[in-house]
């Protein structure tokens, strides 16, 4: 292959190169702005942000919600073997639709909230996140 | 299984038990142990089955008359030389940075006959690092895990296309250069040429305005 020749291929190449850099800057941006959405209403305790991959001890957790008020809520036979098992898979189990059963829990949750306002401070879940941590480290 | 180049998303995987430790449904001591030996193991695999097999895969390119003409033997002696020199860093590199190349580095090692203790050196300091980021991370963010694999996936990326813009644009250079060079050398070789042919012309008139009777033509 010629230098010349050469030269047209690695321009080519170089060009290619090019764009799939612009394209990978850009959906890391645009990941990097959908991490501070999530983080944002994580700390401000936000329901839309549960996950199929959750497992209704994990909602308990993070949402500060006892677990039996759950499966109350959610007509289902206490923890058993489903407690860490992902919402997907409680869906599949129980026959009902994932957004149905993610759309009970977040009402649950809300009702909850109402009914014990003073049970967290929601304002500053981020801190009490960050105490929890400091405390399991230490 | 990721260790060869099967895709499985392990940063994802250890980015959600990083989440769920976080919660105290795992230990992260044991977690890391766990993933650390894991993914050595897994690493040693890619590493062996290169060895064996890889290595024969290469040694009939290398003999190959045809793939002899698509890569010259001299570049392929050239490219195994500069493995053995920097593969450590393609090695250590590839565990927690470039995690997309770790199972074909992994494969390429072995069949370069990369030496196994160093092999063993580099992956293991690499896979320190590549799985204590995504638990640590997934620790930290926990519910938002999955924003952050999605971060750092595009980010390795990102890294991995701007390192091959940079060695294209050296490439590219290095062959304006070569092609400068050729150009100067062809121009210079035609100064040559003409300022040779420059007495040519004044023996060539002396011969043709003289006739064979040795008169002036038109005198």
């Amino acid at each position: 292959m010629s230098t010349r020749s050469r030269l047209f291929v690695t321009g080519i190449l170089l060009c290619l190169a090019l764009g799939a850099t612009i394209f990978c800057a850009m959906q890391t941006v645009q990941a990097i702005q959908r991490f501070q959405q999530v983080r944002t209403l994580a700390s401000e305790g936000d329901v839309s942000i549960i996950q199929p991959w959750m497992t209704i001890h994990y909602v308990s957790r993070i949402y500060y919600v006892p677990e039996s008020y759950l499966y109350e809520q959610l007509n289902i036979a206490g923890p058993g073997s489903i407690s860490r098992v992902p919402l997907r898979t409680i869906a599949v189990r129980y026959h009902r639709s994932l957004d149905g059963l993610i759309k009970d829990i977040q009402t649950a949750i809300k009702t909850y909230r109402k009914q014990h306002p003073h049970h967290h401070s929601f304002t500053n879940l981020h801190a009490n996140e960050l105490l929890a941590l400091e405390r399991r480290m230490t | 299984m990721a260790a060869v180049g099967i895709p499985i998303p392990i940063t994802l995987l250890l980015l959600a038990a990083g989440a769920f430790a976080a919660l105290g449904d795992f230990n992260v001591a044991l977690l890391f142990l766990i993933s650390f030996s894991a993914l050595v193991c897994g690493d040693n695999a890619g590493y062996w089955i290169g060895r064996i097999w890889g290595s024969k895969v290469l040694n009939w390119v290398e003999r190959s008359k045809r793939w002899n003409q698509l890569i010259p033997p001299k570049r392929m002696v050239r490219s195994r030389q500069y493995f053995q020199r920097r593969g450590g860093w393609a090695i250590f590199l590839s565990r927690f940075l470039f995690s997309a190349l770790g199972g074909v580095i992994n494969l390429l090692s072995g069949s370069e006959l990369y030496p196994y203790p160093y092999f063993l050196l580099f992956d293991t300091s690499g896979e320190v690092l590549g799985a204590i980021i995504p638990l640590m991370l997934g620790y930290i963010f926990g519910a938002s895990w999955e924003a952050v694999g999605d971060v750092l996936g595009y980010s390795s990326f990102l890294l991995l296309s701007l390192v091959v813009v940079i060695l294209l644009v050296m490439r590219l250079i290095k062959n304006a250069r070569i092609l400068k060079q050729v150009n100067a050398a062809n121009i210079s070789q035609a100064d040559v040429t003409e300022s040779n042919l420059e007495g040519v012309p004044i023996i060539a008139t002396t011969e043709i305005s003289t006739n064979p009777s040795g008169n002036l033509p038109l005198l």
